[in-house]
């Protein structure tokens, strides 16, 4: 099954090879996720997503003249590999610009690759504020901080009924869920809200009865999870099971698929922020052909229905990318980065520019993305 | 106190699963003298055998639970046979990193063959908890919880009472003297990595439902079995049922109580404290070290 | 004779950066450079006494934490004491940070001879996990997992340059080669040594080692501190040339990389660790592209228990018995031929 995926990959991309006059007339862009390791269910979704977004360019036209190619390397979910990869795909493949590196961390470390070899990079994913405050002018954030996130999400507080008086925390014991529990918190305790417990979880654990005892007689009438979509699944099943009455969000645009199919208790209702909502495309989506496209070409690839959340990443990573070569007129370094600043395009997440954040003289780009809140019931999701 | 009592229930769920979990590992080191790190890649089997059964072919999930053993017990052969007896046993370190080597291979394996996406077994019993005052406990996990127990008494009675077990315990004190009084030590190798293989797999099949299965899962499940063998003394088989509830008790009640951020350290931490003050295990009443 | 083997290859490495100058490759040697360092240092716990540290990777975590921290500065509560330390000098930091480590391996090395063998190894294993969780978990003190970032490169003073920051492709590599140099000296005194001579006989059998008064504990003692401080010294290079660290330096694979670098090369040799480093540092890079990333693991695993089943001494010695094989066989049939001369000019 698997091996035939990958046939079929390497004759597509034969023929690809084969429709073009001249195989080096191709414009590279440098992919860094992690494909191996820890988190590598989501690096893969935002890879697929980056592929569909260089098909879907490439079909109608690529950029400036020329076929984009994705050189892809795995940064195998750790900060030295991911420095690695950013020194192959620059020194090696010799890309003039970057899409990268999923987690924090990885970011974080390829940094100062970025600035001393003069190479622009769009971070998709990484969600610590450090990435765009520590003063590094090639580093161009197209997904929000847990800070925007945060604010977005008091904007919406009059949405709950009844109204949220006292949260606790549950969040994955990495950069991102521990970012995600101080912003959320701030602006709680900014609004008046009283914060009570925040419980830890280990990246790989399974098991949360332990924190979900401890929560739940806490008083409060809230729990923000933050974690990846198994750890989210594992939560919410466990937190029906242990009788917890508290209502849950979760944060950071994953969400808990595997419970549309296998949904827990009867009237188990969840909330969730998300940065694309698959399912309610039609009515929320800011630009809703184009996420129909997107959605459209992930499913024809087979792709897998959750990784669509996480892979529209990639999608608006290449997106924004190609549209910065368009706007360079040519594929160098530098162009890129300043026609960065200039980019306006339309993405699955929403509308896609770039604000300046960080230090003086040295600022990274920021861009504002949307964010969606839905509901989960018995299986069924609803724009909230 | 609803907590307290919530606490309890879920350490004895928990622990029941650790001590399943723990006995194969033990016997393995016991009779074997070798330290199996591709144990948790076993139970990752086994769940993912469970997966493929009753979410991919539509099976039952008990009769998923069975397959996986019969294939655990398959499998953990077929190891013995082609890596194990090949190296002899004499050095334990090598065969400490010929295990690390497989525990390497099976998880990419399984990552290249299911994707690093975790999979989800969809469980054949009602979603709603039974509740009994404040404590809530799911059907699937009493289930577990009753099957743990079962099997954990079944595998005492094959240890105690079966001639197999009788030989196993022979090889366990003494090999050469087995050999002279007629056990076939080589089966019995064979034998004993079967049934440790078998119970991690049933582990995971039994888990599945109630957990999701990943890739990764299997690190997770070898950190908490070495846990729990250590706890109960290596080699030591009712040491590692006891270290189980043990080490389930410590997390449930670590974290409940303590922090949930050093819940996972709570137990290493026991298990630098029980190598310092009681090598041989909490639960052993006498054993050479080392 | 090995000794002008061993300055003709360094000098050769030396020239590396000059005859190839290819900042990915360069890049590429500096990355294994560093964990070969680390492996000189496991070498001298599994190779010359023995015993199988699974948790070597806190020493090096240790290493490269203490001195990211030192030269980072830091300000962390105590016990309702503010402790604030100002950066301190990068160098300071890290020789901190081998004294830091080493002083963790006298501890490990207190408690864990008191058990053996598997009861080792899963100690030392627990001692890496317990230091992972405190890394992750003391977010005052270590950022826990959002890392330490913008870690100082290390310095050089160069007469006419002034201070120069060892940034570039090739003072990482000149450096990285350096303390594999100092590490691999360090060793080979080690092993000539009063020391090393008990060491190995209390490898060989330690009950005769015992009873003939070698006092067995200290001399472990000496050998873990030794090894945990270059360990510790590897961790401060990582983390002064990636220049992030997080409480993923204190995985297990690092400690499997280690380990499967000293044995592929031949534990208790001086070059086994640089040889199985070279071989298993290069491969993952070699492979990168050519097969997917899951079966580069898979060939990686394949590999190291191929080598075990059918190489369990490691490639020095293996080759060293080769090359033995060979001039015994020259040598006899020498001595073979010479009599026959001998017989051929009495007749």
């Amino acid at each position: 099954m698997c091996n035939r995926k990958k046939l079929l990959a390497v004759l597509a991309s034969g023929a690809l090879f084969a429709s073009q006059a001249h195989a080096e007339d191709t414009i590279k862009i440098g992919v860094s996720q992690p494909l191996t390791g820890s988190v590598a269910a989501a690096g893969t979704y935002v890879t697929n997503g980056a592929r569909l977004a260089a098909d879907y360019l490439n079909a109608n036209g690529g950029v400036l003249g020329k076929q984009i190619e994705l050189v892809v390397e795995d940064n195998k979910s750790n900060p030295r590999e991911a420095v690695n990869s950013a020194e192959k795909l620059i020194l090696s493949n010799k890309v003039p610009v970057m899409m990268g590196a999923w987690g924090s961390t990885f970011t974080l470390a390829t940094m100062p690759k970025l600035e001393e070899y003069g190479v622009p990079m769009v971070v998709e994913t990484a969600s610590s504020s450090k990435v765009t405050t520590s003063g590094n002018p090639w580093v161009f954030r197209i997904s929000p901080t847990s800070k925007m996130e945060a604010q977005a999400f008091a904007e919406q507080l009059s949405a709950f009924q009844p109204a949220i008086k006292k949260v606790d925390f549950l969040s994955v014991n990495n950069d991102w869920g521990l970012g995600a529990a101080t912003e959320f918190k701030a602006v709680f305790e900014a609004k008046g809200i009283e914060v009570g417990r925040s419980e830890t979880m280990a990246p790989d654990a399974t098991d949360l009865s332990a924190q979900l005892a401890a929560i739940k007689n806490s008083g409060s009438d809230t729990v923000i999870v933050t974690s990846g979509v198994e750890q989210l699944t594992l939560a919410i099943r466990q937190a029906a099971e242990q009788g917890i009455k508290q209502r849950i969000i979760t944060t950071g645009g994953s969400f808990p698929e595997p419970l549309v199919k296998n949904p827990g208790p009867k009237g188990y209702v969840t909330t969730h922020l998300l940065f694309f909502s698959p399912w309610t495309a039609e009515q929320q989506a800011a630009n809703p052909e184009l996420a129909k496209a997107y959605m459209d070409a992930w499913n024809e690839k087979g792709y897998p229905f959750p990784g669509l959340t996480e892979g529209f990443r990639g999608f608006d990573g290449i997106l924004t990318i190609a549209e910065a070569i368009r706007l360079a007129g040519k594929a160098e370094p530098e162009a890129i980065r300043d026609a960065l600043w200039k980019v306006q395009v339309k993405g699955v997440n929403g509308d896609i520019a770039f604000h300046q954040e960080g230090p003086e003289g040295k600022e990274s780009g920021q861009n504002k993305p949307n964010i969606y809140i839905v509901q989960l019931k018995d299986g069924e999701v609803s724009a909230l | 106190m609803d907590q307290f009592l919530q606490h309890i229930v879920n350490a004895l769920v928990l622990g029941s699963t650790y001590a399943l979990l723990g006995i194969g590992l033990t016997l393995i080191f016991g009779i074997m003298r070798v330290v199996n790190f591709a144990h948790g890649e076993l139970y990752a089997f086994g769940a993912y055998v469970s997966y493929a059964l009753v979410s991919l072919l539509g099976l039952n999930y008990f009769g998923s639970v069975l397959l996986a053993g019969m294939l655990g017990l398959l499998l953990g052969a077929a190891i013995e046979f082609l890596l194990l007896r090949r190296c002899k046993l004499e050095n334990i370190d090598e065969v400490m990193l010929i295990m690390i080597g497989l525990m390497i291979i099976m998880q990419n394996a399984e990552l290249l063959l299911w994707g690093g996406v975790a999979k989800v077994v969809p469980t054949p019993f009602a979603q709603e908890s039974i509740t009994i005052g404040g404590i809530y406990l799911s059907p699937t996990r009493l289930f577990v919880f009753c099957a743990a127990v079962v099997l954990l008494i079944a595998f005492y009675l094959i240890i105690e009472r079966s001639r197999l077990g009788l030989a196993m315990r022979a090889t366990f004190q003494d090999r050469d003297a087995a050999k002279i009084v007629g056990v076939n030590v080589g089966s019995i190798y064979t034998l004993t990595f079967a049934l440790g293989s078998c119970m991690a797999a049933v582990t995971g099949a039994l888990l599945a439902p109630v957990f999701v299965v990943a890739p990764t899962m299997g690190d997770l499940a070898s950190l908490k079995a070495f846990a729990i063998v250590i706890l109960g003394g290596l080699g030591n088989i009712p040491g590692a049922a006891l270290g189980g509830f043990a080490l389930a008790a410590i997390e449930e009640f670590g974290s409940g109580y303590i922090s949930t951020a050093y819940r996972d350290a709570l137990g290493f931490l026991a298990i630098l404290i029980v190598m310092v003050i009681r090598p041989q295990g909490l639960f052993a009443i006498k054993e050479r070290v080392g | 004779m090995n000794k002008i083997v061993f300055f003709v290859v360094v000098a050769l490495l030396a020239l590396l950066p000059v005859l190839w100058p290819d900042p990915y490759m360069l890049s590429v040697v500096s990355a294994a450079g560093i964990m070969i360092v680390a492996a000189i240092s496991l070498n001298v716990l599994l190779g010359f006494t023995g015993q199988l540290s699974l948790g070597h990777a806190a020493f090096f975590g240790i290493g490269a934490y203490t001195s990211a921290l030192l030269s980072l500065g830091f300000d962390v509560s105590l016990f309702g004491y503010l402790l604030v330390v100002d950066p301190k000098p990068v160098w300071v930091a890290f020789v901190s940070g081998i004294l830091v480590a080493a002083a963790f391996g006298w501890l490990i090395g207190k408690l864990a001879f008191r058990v053996r063998g598997a009861y080792f190894v899963i100690v030392t294993i627990c001692f890496a996990q317990v230091m992972r969780m405190v890394a992750l978990n003391w977010v005052d003190l270590t950022e826990g997992p959002m890392a330490l970032v913008s870690i100082p490169a290390l310095t050089l003073w160069i007469p006419g340059e002034g201070v120069i920051k060892l940034v570039s492709k090739s003072a990482t590599y000149w450096l990285v080669l350096a303390a594999n140099v100092l590490a691999y000296l360090i060793v080979a005194r080690l092993v000539l040594s009063r020391f090393g001579r008990a060491a190995i006989a209390l490898r060989e059998n330690e009950t005769l080692a015992k009873s003939i008064g070698i006092p067995v504990t200290r001399y472990l003692i000496v050998f873990s501190v030794i090894s945990a401080g270059i360990a510790g010294a590897a961790g401060g290079l990582y983390a002064h040339t990636v220049r992030i660290i997080d409480p993923e330096v204190f995985m297990f694979i690092y400690t499997i990389t280690m380990v499967i670098m000293v044995i592929a090369g031949g534990k208790g040799t001086l070059a086994g660790p640089v040889i199985g480093g070279i071989i298993f540092g290069l491969l993952p890079e070699l492979l990168r592209g050519v097969v997917a990333p899951e079966v580069q693991w898979m060939l990686y695993g394949a590999l190291m228990v191929l080598l075990l089943l059918f190489m369990p001494k490691g490639i020095v010695p293996t080759f060293n018995g080769l090359v033995r094989r060979l001039r015994a066989r020259l040598a006899r049939e020498k001595t073979a031929a010479a009599p026959a001369k001998a017989r051929g000019a009495n007749a």
